[in-house]
């Protein structure tokens, strides 16, 4: 260490004190944005709205092209007219499945008894220490707020953390810090669902209640984010913690493929107990 | 290239950057991706003689602590401990050989991250504990992959500041 100087030292050590300050705000005083931050979001809007359609066209282009770069110059034509039909396929396959999942998220949309802003995945965190993050292609132009809940037409998908004028950051419900108030639809059994990172848990749910694995989760509604009765995940391990029952859950939704989402504008914390 | 202009392309590079690790670098489905902005740092810390050198590292730490969930200071701070740790040393160690380099790339993916999780343990963060197994891995990579972009931008960034 002696190619450090003392002062060197000093002045990380003074870093990281203030960072364990910060880091000790606790979650709601973060959430409160700065402009900052929200200029932070609106600066790398565009650059990754870009990134994200090159990168959708590249792929493709991968997929469809790039296994018949090495073949014979004699079936010249006859690739091209397989790579022309199979980029006719693929273009109306793609066209089809992205059909199939918009007419889903429309009829949620107007199944849904708030507004809701359809919206495209353009990123995600850069970071492995929270990588439950994405963000999408709607901001405070779009009519979206902090804590608006973000479903997909296969369930909950999470809540925004931080709007940007045109992007926000949503927390997926697989993060450690997410927490939903659910049912088990079966038997109303209640508890919560937290994020453990790979996937979920519900916790706290009364020793003597009737929980089994394939159960399905629903959400309350009484934690004042999400609506009541959107699907979260299926009960795929049953155990216990201290003196409450602790369910594994497995999202419905496949959160690392997400294209879409529907962002409803339920303000938070109303219709908490009516709904 | 004047050091308004350096410090200016060095923003846009931290941009570019961020946005490359927030699409198709990110690391969300478990893919272990190199830390393009730590080696940017690092590099910084080695190669940039721009005043200003110091707060494109900040504010690339920044970026990184807003777009992952609004971690206040994490980034910014952590990185910015690197950034001084390296330029401090640079007047002691010959850092331009490219072993010397490796290491540092190594050393200081370790040391962020163990900044990082000395943060989460005292505060007792549930869920946000990366193991040291991991931390050395990316390590690996970051080293792998940063030394010879090393290489390729120490050539391009000498013939920017003639």
């Amino acid at each position: 260490m002696g190619f450090l100087k003392r002062r060197t030292i000093f002045i990380v050590i003074v870093l990281l004190l203030i960072a364990i300050q910060l880091f000790s705000l606790d979650l709601e005083k973060r959430e409160k944005q700065t402009p900052a931050a929200r200029f932070v979001l609106t600066l790398t809007y565009y650059p990754q709205k870009f990134v994200s359609s090159v990168a959708g066209v590249m792929s493709g282009t991968w997929n469809d092209y790039i296994h018949l770069v090495n073949l014979r110059e004699e079936n010249v034509r006859l690739k091209e007219e397989i790579s022309r039909l199979r980029r006719e396929k693929f273009e109306l396959s793609e066209a089809g499945i992205q059909n199939t999942r918009l007419r889903k998220l429309l009829e949620f949309r107007e199944e849904s008894s708030y507004p809701a802003v359809p919206a495209n995945v353009i990123g995600a965190s850069p970071s492995i220490l929270r990588s439950q993050v994405i963000i999408v292609d709607k901001g405070t132009r779009d009519g979206v707020t902090e804590g608006m809940p973000v479903a997909s037409f296969d369930g909950v998908v999470g809540r925004i953390l931080l709007a940007g004028d045109r992007s926000s950051e949503v927390l997926l419900i697989t993060d450690p810090v997410s927490a939903v108030d659910a049912y088990i639809h079966r038997t109303r059994a209640r508890g919560i669902v937290q994020g453990t990172g790979a996937g979920c848990e519900m916790d706290y749910i009364e020793k003597k209640s009737d929980v089994s694995e394939g159960d399905k989760v629903i959400s309350s509604g009484k934690d004042g984010f999400f609506p009541k009765g959107v699907v979260i995940g299926t009960v795929t391990g049953i155990g216990s913690k201290g003196s409450f029952i602790n369910a594994k859950i497995s999202p419905h939704v496949h959160l690392n493929s997400l294209e879409e989402v529907l962002i409803i504008q339920k303000p938070v914390n109303s219709l908490v107990l009516n709904e | 290239m004047n050091s308004a202009l350096m410090i200016l392309f060095l923003a846009v590079l931290s941009l570019a950057l961020i946005t490359l690790q927030s699409t198709v670098l990110s690391p969300g489905g478990g893919h272990i991706y190199p830390d393009l902005n730590l080696i940017f740092i690092v590099f910084l810390a080695i190669y940039s003689e721009v005043r200003g050198s110091l707060l494109i590292a900040a504010g690339n730490g920044y970026l990184m602590d807003v777009l992952s969930g609004n971690l206040p200071g994490t980034f910014t701070l952590s990185r910015l401990s690197a950034y001084i740790l390296v330029k401090s040393s640079s007047s002691h160690v010959y850092l331009k050989k490219y072993l010397v380099q490796g290491l540092v790339i190594f050393g200081s993916t370790v040391f962020t991250w163990l900044f990082i999780m000395t943060i989460i343990v005292i505060r007792g963060e549930p869920g946000l504990r990366l193991p040291l197994g991991e931390i050395l891995l990316r390590g690996v990579v970051n080293t792998a992959v940063g030394v010879p972009l090393f290489w390729a931008a120490g050539k391009a960034y000498a013939r920017l500041q003639r």
